[in-house]
């Protein structure tokens, strides 16, 4: 036995004093009394009292000195080296999606962290202790440490994951700690069940919980009008799968759109054990962003239990304000997308002060002040505009049509500009000849006049300039086919999409087009996390690791966008009950423990002090009345 | 006197009560004591036919007249008694609070007076190591008992007693009345022989334990070293808790049970009395209640 500190002992001195003192005062009382006889005729009938009561004569000293014995003792903090008992601890937690369910003392990852805490409370001081975490990635949370303190605190820090993450590269740091030292205890703290494990003591967390899911959603829209045949509405069918992982089960299943409460479709379906069955619904909407389809029952896992989707295009819409007094043929095409939301103003109305577009359309008008907000459409410019990226020089008016001709090159702009378009001839009977600034592509030219160009302005924005009245031109008559494919790809080029897909799963990384203008993107995970991503790329990358609803929102000049994706579990993580073929490690243990150490005694003797000193107090309480 | 308890007052009370001798009465002189013989008192006792040789004056000629044969009228016999009243002078009846000796000489003084009512002769001894001190003898009459009492003040409680080996020896008479041992008995000293002689010489005897408070119900706690008045060679060395404090008592109890019943089977009278009770309680009630006086 060691004490951490020895000075304590100092105390110990109080122990011959209390003697002294003891014999000193504690002397017999002298007395004659007229007979000794009955006194000494009552030994007699003094019960036989065992060997400790005979020490009740100094029983106050020994109280004393054992109180002061404790105290000195507890104050020097004794420590015990108890020669090789000390092991060095390996721990492989498992922390992947399916460590989420949760039974009746919390999550199976909570019954990990405690077996974990048990087994390095109840361990000697001077071990040592390794934690690999299984998560979103294997990361070894500590190398060997003797901390105890330390070590849980990490431990009881760490959160369970949403991934499925194989145990593999755990295996491989663990086989390195034991190749270097075979006495090394590993234990793997999962709810896999797992048939073979060599040298490895597995801790199994699963205890048959009962989980649903419903995956695999898809879905179709249909236009049509409602019963009284006056409004547009939006007929949707969704296809899904509902699956029970411990046992047969009864699922009720419902469809919900937006933030509605109450579900638009429902459906009860049998299920039997890990055998998928598809269920149907259908509901009847004005519009939508969203819907969502849930398994009502109550499970372990209640985090599979609803898949959210959003639709691409429903997320991407924009307000589009067209200058015109011919507007019918830009506003059909524009409508005929459902995202564009469209505002008609003449050209004598116009106010340039106005804004909170995202795309101005300007037909055969005179523009004074370019807006900044916004993408913009120049048809036919009359006049210079300042940050416009090009400028106005003459105005031609042909005797006869003329055709247009496209660029040839394969530049990826031209390329997407021209996608899909059958080339049909486009001709045009007059012309404003522009000069153009840099960062401007012509997509279709007549005798070296850029007539359809392409690029962004001054203020950032995307600019589609058409040299010519469209009205005028065979775009509005015999290539009137081209005409709704070219307006397609100007409206992706001038909107291209931030987000193509809204549906993913844990583990997944999410692609986000980093559009022009685009200041800073910023990602809300479904715990409320806040995340910047960098712009400074044509695509910024974010991995998913929480299951839920992710808010994207991109602040694109002075607007700002909103986008929503979901990341749901994986179907590795949904099972209750999963099987590991093996996880062993090789090679043959030895026992080379290090020397343990054992100062838990400091609370004993604390107690011990306290109770001696307490019983102390009693008897000499007893003494004082007996007097 | 070592206080005025035995006063006037006193005594004129103590003068209504009367000494009951159990015994046959075997005194040599005419007293105020009945006896199972026949004498030449006033009180008529029986008849018996007339023997050759009788006193003729004691035939009732009135018998002879009615039934025609001589009777003898007997009369009852009265005898003087001698009382003897034995006070422990040792050293252990006068050390410590408790007045034991007062106590013990009033109780003497007033027996002697009850007997000295009755017209008996009373003598009182002190009881030192093994001999009897004469304290006073044949007192007889009250004058004599004025002018000789009060030599009970000049009893010494001193050194140590041994009563068996000072009354066996001693004159003790027969039959001839009441003998009174006063004393403690706190002491492995024999005095059981005492009371044995005595009986054997057909005595009444009445045994007087006098405790003091202190020794009846100790209250002293704490770590004691008690050393003994009589001898220094007997000490006790105990811290005195309550479990000693009980084993006291059961010992006391036993001690005092062990002379009650040993009085009881010899036919003596055994009393208790602390030293701090009234002479008055102890006469007309416990005395009067064990029938010794009535």
């Amino acid at each position: 036995m060691s004490f951490i500190y020895p000075l304590g002992l100092l105390g110990l001195i109080g122990i011959p004093i209390l003697i002294i003192i003891y014999i000193i005062k504690n002397k017999y009382t002298e007395q004659v009394i007229s007979s000794t006889y009955i006194w000494t005729l009552s030994e007699k009938f003094l019960k036989r009292r065992n060997p400790i009561n005979k020490l009740a004569g100094i029983i106050s000293l020994i109280l004393q000195i054992l109180a002061v014995l404790f105290i000195s003792v507890a104050v020097a903090h004794p420590v015990f080296v108890i020669p090789n008992s000390a092991y060095e601890y390996c721990f492989i937690l498992d922390g992947t999606g399916s460590m989420n369910i949760v039974s009746e003392s919390g999550t199976r990852l909570d019954a990990g962290k405690e077996r974990i805490a048990s087994i390095i409370d109840g361990s000697f001081d001077g071990c040592t202790y390794t934690l690999i975490y299984v998560g979103n990635s294997t990361q070894t949370v500590y190398e060997p440490t003797e901390n105890k303190d330390r070590a849980i605190r990490l431990l009881n820090e760490l959160e369970p994951t949403y991934a499925d993450t194989e145990l593999n590269e755990a295996q491989g740091i663990a086989q390195a700690y034991f190749n270097e030292n075979p006495s090394v205890k590993t234990y793997l703290i999962t709810d896999k069940m797992v048939d073979i494990a060599e040298n490895v003591f597995v801790v199994d967390v699963s205890s048959n919980e009962e989980n649903y899911a419903v995956a695999d959603v898809e879905y179709t829209v249909a236009g049509g009008v409602d019963e009284d045949g006056k409004t547009a509405v939006l007929n949707i069918d969704v296809k899904a799968k509902a699956v029970s992982y411990q046992s047969d089960a009864t699922l009720e299943i419902s469809l919900y759109f937006d933030d509605e409460t109450e579900s638009a479709d429902n459906k009860t379906v049998e299920v039997g054990k890990l055998q998928a069955v598809n269920v149907e619904l259908s509901a009847t909407v004005k519009s939508f962003k969203s819907f969502r389809v849930v398994v009502e029952n109550k499970d372990a896992l209640p985090m599979d239990n609803e898949v959210v989707i959003y639709s691409p295009e429903q997320e991407s819409s924009f307000k589009a304000l067209i200058v015109s007094d011919r507007p019918f043929l830009i506003n059909a095409a524009l409508r005929a997308r459902n995202n564009v939301d469209t505002e008609v103003v003449s050209v004598e109305k116009y106010d340039p002060e106005i804004t909170g577009y995202n795309l101005y359309v300007f037909d055969c008008a005179e523009v004074t002040q370019m807006p900044r907000d916004g993408a913009v459409w120049f048809l036919k410019p009359y006049a210079n505009v300042q940050g416009s990226g090009f400028t106005v020089r003459t105005t031609t008016d042909l005797k006869r049509a003329v055709k247009l001709s496209y660029n040839s090159s394969s530049a990826s702009i031209v390329t997407m500009l021209t996608k899909n378009l059958l080339k049909q001839d486009v001709e045009i009977r007059g012309f404003v000849k522009i000069g153009l600034n840099r960062g401007f592509t012509t997509i279709m030219s007549y005798d070296g006049n850029p007539m359809l160009v392409a690029g962004t302005n001054e203020f950032g924005n995307r600019e589609v300039v058409f040299a010519f009245d469209i009205h005028e031109s065979s775009l509005a008559g015999d290539a009137a086919v081209d005409y709704n494919i070219l307006m397609n790809n100007l409206l992706a080029y001038t909107f291209p999409d931030v987000i193509t897909e809204t549906n993913f799963t844990c583990g997944d990384t999410l692609q986000i087009n980093v559009i022009p203008n685009c200041s800073s993107i910023r990602i809300d995970s479904p715990s409320g996390e806040a995340a910047y991503l960098n712009t400074g790329s044509d695509i910024a990358e974010y991995t998913l690791t929480e299951v839920g609803v992710y808010t994207i929102t991109l602040n694109v000049g002075e607007a700002v966008r909103t986008f929503h994706a979901f990341a749901s579990l994986p179907e590795a993580e949904r099972y209750t009950t999963v099987v590991q073929d093996s996880f062993s490690l090789n090679g043959t243990p030895s026992n080379n423990k290090k020397d343990g150490t054992y100062d838990d005694l400091l609370a004993w003797f604390i107690i011990l002090a306290l109770l001696f000193a307490a019983d102390w107090m009693v008897y000499c309480y007893e003494q004082y009345q007996l007097r | 006197m070592k206080n005025s308890a035995i006063n006037e007052e006193f005594l004129q009370q103590v003068e209504q009560l009367q000494m009951l001798i159990k015994n046959n009465v075997a005194g040599l002189f005419g007293g105020n004591h009945k006896t199972k013989s026949f004498g030449s008192s006033c009180e008529f006792s029986d008849y018996r036919d007339y023997m050759a040789g009788d006193d003729i004056t004691k035939i009732d000629w009135n018998a002879y007249a009615r039934f025609e044969n001589l009777y003898l009228k007997l009369y009852m016999d009265e005898r003087q008694m001698h009382t003897r009243i034995y006070v422990d002078a040792s050293r252990s009846m006068a050390y410590g609070k408790g007045k034991k000796d007062e106590q013990a000489l009033r109780l003497a003084a007033t027996l002697a007076y009850l007997s000295i009512n009755e017209m008996d002769k009373v003598s009182i001894y002190a009881v030192r190591d093994k001999q009897l001190e004469s304290v006073v003898t044949n007192l007889l009459g009250k004058d004599a008992y004025v002018s000789s009492i009060a030599k009970l003040n000049e009893v010494v409680f001193d050194g140590d007693s041994y009563i068996s080996d000072s009354i066996v020896p001693s004159k003790v008479g027969y039959g001839d009345g009441l003998s009174v041992i006063i004393s403690d008995f706190l002491t492995d000293n024999d005095f059981e022989t005492a009371i044995d002689h005595l009986a054997s010489k057909k005595r009444d005897i009445l045994c007087i334990q006098v405790l003091s408070k202190e020794e009846l119900n100790p209250l002293i706690r704490g770590k004691m070293h008690f050393f003994d008045s009589e001898t220094t060679s007997k000490f006790y060395r105990k811290n005195i808790n309550r479990d000693i404090i009980k084993a006291y008592k059961q010992a006391l109890e036993f001690a005092t049970g062990r002379i009650r019943d040993y009085c009881a089977a010899r036919g003596a009278d055994y009393m208790l009395v602390p030293a701090e009770e009234s002479v008055y309680k102890i006469f007309f009630d416990k005395l009067v209640n064990m029938g010794v006086l009535k």
